[in-house]
This record gives C-alpha cells, sequence and structure tokens, in this order.
C-alpha cells in the first residue's frame, strides 16, 4: 500500500479497439485549413500577434519570418545519423538510469520511460519537414519500442498572472526550454549506436500525454492534461523514441482520479466551458474525461490580441502549487490512504485550497512594461449596441 | 456551427446571457426587441443556454422547426455593422 506505482493507469482505461489519430485532425492543422472559422485562420497567419516579445516564442503564421524563433529553426533540423558503433546495452536497469540522469543533465526536471503504443502514434502528418524529406500527409512509420517523456517546468507565480502576456511569455519559453534537452538526448541515443527520433514543441509524430502517463510522470486530469504530483499540469511535455533497451516505468497513482471526482475546479474556472462536470466518456476506445476542444482552442479569439495561450485551467488546478513542504505533505497523504477513504480527507483539503488559493487564482503582476491589472472594457465594435459588456478576463464565474 | 437565439426573447431580453458569455458576442440596442448572437463570434461553448430565464436560446442544429429562420435574423443583425 505504501507503494504508489501501479499496473495501469487508474485515471483512463481502454475499453475497444483504438486507431491511430491523423495528425491533421487535431487542432492546429484543422486551423490552418480554415476548419473552424475564418477569423482562427486570420489570428494563425498573422503571426498570432502584434508584439516582438510574443514572436520570438514562434507560433502560427511564423514561416514568412522563421529564423528570428527557436521553434522554426529545430523544426526544421534534420536529424543526426546513427553511429555504426553500436554500444552493447547487458543491464536495462542501468541504461535507463543512466539515460534519467542524462535528460536531467540536460535540462528535464521529471524523466519517465514507457513503452511506445502504437495506438497513440499519429496514422498521417500535417506537415513534414523538409530537411528530412517529408510533406504533409505522408504515412508515420514509427518502428520503435521505447518512449522516454521529458517534462519542463513553468513558473508557477507568472502563470497565476493568467491570461497576459506574462503568463503567455513563461509558456512560450516554456516551449523553447523543451527543444534542446530532447535534442540532445536523442543526439546522444543515436551516438550510442541506437536510433532516436525527437517529438517535441512543434513536431510531433507521437500525443505526449499517454505515454507521459504511463511512464508514470503522473495522472490524467478533467482538463485532459497530465498532473504531475508536485508540478500539477505546468510541465511542458516532450518524448524520445528510441529501440535503446531500457528498463521500464509503472504508471504512478497519486490520487488525482480521486479528486479530480470532486474538485471541478478547471471545470468551474474554464472561461469557454470546455471542461466536462459531469463523468466519462468514452472516445476512441478510451474511457477518459472529454474536454471539447472546438470551444477551447476558438477561446483565444477573446483575448482580442492581448494573449495567445490561454493556462486557466493549468493554473487553477488543485494539484498547481510552489514546490514546498505543505504540498508535498499533502498529496502523499492522498497517495497513502486508501482509495475508499480518499473523499474523507479529499474534501476538507479542497476546501482549504479554496480558502487560501481562491477559487479562481489569479495573481496581479507588473512585469517588463506588462501589468495584468483587469482593465475597464472598451467600447463595442457594434455600433448602437448598448449591451453593459464586462471584462473579459473577469467576468464573474457562472454557477456549477 | 453557433448558437441562436430564438422568438422567447423578443420583449424580454433579460440579459443573463451577456454576463456569462465569454466572448462578448451578445448584442443589442435599446431599439432592439431582442438580443442577437453573433455568429462569426460565437465559439459554441454554450455557457449561454442554462443562464436564459426564456430558454431562447439554441445550437444552431437544435432549434424548433418553427424559430428555423432566427439563425438568418440572428446573423443578418451584424450586416454592415462590424
Amino acid at each position: 500500500m505504501l507503494t504508489s506505482k501501479q499496473a495501469s493507469p487508474r485515471t483512463y482505461r481502454i475499453v475497444g479497439p483504438r486507431r491511430q489519430i491523423d495528425e491533421r485532425e487535431t487542432p492546429h492543422p484543422r486551423v490552418d485549413r480554415g476548419e473552424l472559422g475564418e477569423k482562427l485562420r486570420q489570428w494563425r497567419t498573422s503571426r498570432m500577434d502584434v508584439d516582438p516579445f510574443r514572436r520570438v516564442f514562434g507560433g502560427g503564421g511564423s514561416e514568412k519570418n522563421s529564423y528570428n524563433s527557436l521553434y522554426d529553426i529545430y523544426r526544421n533540423l534534420p536529424e543526426g545519423k546513427v553511429n555504426q558503433k553500436k554500444i552493447p546495452v547487458t543491464d536495462p536497469e542501468k541504461m535507463a538510469r543512466n539515460i534519467k540522469e542524462v535528460a536531467r543533465f540536460f535540462g528535464a526536471d521529471v524523466v519517465g520511460i514507457t513503452y511506445l503504443d502504437q495506438a497513440y502514434v499519429y496514422s498521417h502528418r500535417a506537415r513534414g519537414n523538409p530537411e528530412a524529406g517529408e510533406k504533409a500527409g505522408d504515412p508515420i512509420n514509427l518502428p520503435h519500442r521505447f518512449a522516454i517523456c521529458l517534462g519542463f517546468e513553468s513558473d508557477y507565480e507568472k502563470f497565476l498572472t493568467n491570461n497576459s502576456r506574462i503568463s503567455d511569455a513563461e509558456y512560450g519559453l516554456g516551449n523553447i526550454n523543451s527543444l534542446q534537452p530532447t535534442f540532445l538526448l536523442a543526439a546522444y541515443i543515436r551516438e550510442m549506436g541506437y536510433p532516436a527520433r525527437t517529438h517535441g514543441y512543434g513536431r510531433f509524430e507521437v500525443n505526449p500525454i499517454p505515454f507521459a502517463v504511463n511512464a508514470g510522470l503522473g495522472e490524467l486530469g478533467r482538463h485532459g492534461m497530465l498532473i504531475h504530483e508536485e508540478y500539477g499540469s505546468r510541465l511542458h511535455l516532450s518524448v524520445v523514441t528510441t529501440d535503446l533497451p531500457m528498463a521500464v516505468d509503472q504508471p504512478v497513482d497519486i490520487g488525482v482520479e480521486d479528486v479530480c471526482k470532486y474538485c471541478m475546479k478547471c471545470a468551474r474556472t474554464c472561461p469557454s466551458h470546455s471542461i466536462p462536470f459531469g463523468g466519462k466518456e468514452i472516445h476512441n476506445g478510451i474511457e477518459k474525461y472529454r474536454i471539447n476542444v472546438d470551444s477551447c482552442y476558438k477561446y483565444r479569439l477573446a483575448a482580442r490580441g492581448e494573449w495567445s495561450n490561454c493556462v486557466i485551467c493549468v493554473s487553477s488546478c488543485c494539484y498547481n502549487k510552489p514546490v514546498a513542504w505543505w504540498h508535498t505533505l499533502a498529496v502523499q497523504a492522498i497517495k497513502w490512504t486508501p482509495i475508499p477513504l480518499r473523499p474523507l480527507l479529499i474534501k476538507p483539503l479542497l476546501w482549504i485550497d479554496d480558502l487560501f488559493w481562491g477559487k479562481r487564482p489569479w495573481k496581479h503582476m507588473k512585469w517588463l512594461d506588462y501589468d495584468n491589472a483587469p482593465r475597464p472594457v472598451g467600447t463595442c465594435t457594434i455600433p448602437g449596441c448598448t449591451v453593459k459588456h464586462a471584462n473579459l478576463q473577469h467576468k464573474k464565474l457562472h454557477a456549477a | 456551427m453557433t448558437y441562436v437565439i430564438a422568438e422567447p426573447c423578443i420583449d424580454i431580453k433579460d440579459g443573463g446571457c451577456i454576463d456569462v458569455c465569454p466572448m462578448d458576442c451578445i448584442h443589442g440596442t435599446d431599439a432592439d426587441r431582442m438580443l442577437y448572437i453573433d455568429p462569426e463570434d460565437c465559439i459554441d461553448c454554450g455557457a449561454c443556454v442554462p443562464a436564459c430565464p426564456a430558454e431562447a436560446i439554441f445550437a444552431e442544429g437544435e432549434l424548433p422547426v418553427r424559430w428555423q429562420r432566427f439563425t438568418q435574423i440572428n446573423s443578418d443583425y451584424f450586416i454592415g455593422k462590424r
């Protein structure tokens, strides 16, 4: 009972046949094709917005001026050759420890290893890397056995300024920070004589979240993201797939399954009402909480050019706390409690969470020239409209 | 797809939907008899549906047949106004 290791993850369950997802069905390519409306397509092609400080973090429409963002440079890099001299691996346990230590040295905050489940590999790519001779619509063939999941922490305080230029910059920096360690780790494995491929910001051939859950980095939350016991959801994920023989990790039980059942803080605070209050749904053979991806994506238009990534569910999650002894104590207490008794502990903890961090965690911050203080809403753009529009950032929470 | 305000809103204009709309896409002047949803701004979140005391708001695909014309009325309201 004192171990949190599990044979299979508790937060999602495979109940039927799963098909591989085509990367062209994922939100960004759909927006690029204009399937979510002309306004969003324009937003993507205008390189998200006009702020120079935002543009260095890359993103949609940046192809026009690629070399000012590290993101565009990394996603167009060819992969190196595999060293012909293969290093024999006698002890997979030792190799797994070695890889994890090296990944942490390169800059990853959390590392886990799992088998590569082909169901979470995309069937076709949405955007090819011309340097590697790929093009959009190519079928993806990824015959590797293992997936190494890397997690990169973002700053707690800056995410609390949601949504603003400040949380946006922190989010963008997290994406950029994940590129170099992922690249270095794959290069290291290739130099050991084993094939390896990076899947990071801007170039994914796999969905990283199920691998991170299987590798024991955390559990799947109600908001569809990974929840880590220390960092909550403010982790950027990247994956290195390889054939290097390694011992795999097991999924963990950190109480997310029980907390998400009662907490619903992300569902209450989601401004676009994309996170369900209800139970799990079966989609593509997997039973899990299912968010409304379209309204989540479209909510970016509410930014009116003020920010480009909404992180409200990430910062409101009750697992999202600064690294501190009282947070560790609370999570450990949930982990050590037998599952049937957990609600007795979780309910008072959630009450404390609402009491100290508020029902909608948010913080005023001034940084550089940015200030995320609520501003009175400007005049409505519809002439003659007399409706009293509220400040989009501080709409009162709707009743659950 | 968008959400549509239909006949029950006429002369009621409660405005509860305006407070919950995350996109501020529900508009109307004092001279209008009802409120209108801007189909270009609506993100289909459905937050306005439980907020309406008159039950006047429907998803475009779930609009009762007798109020089908309100899809056009809602979108026509914004012609030349944006």
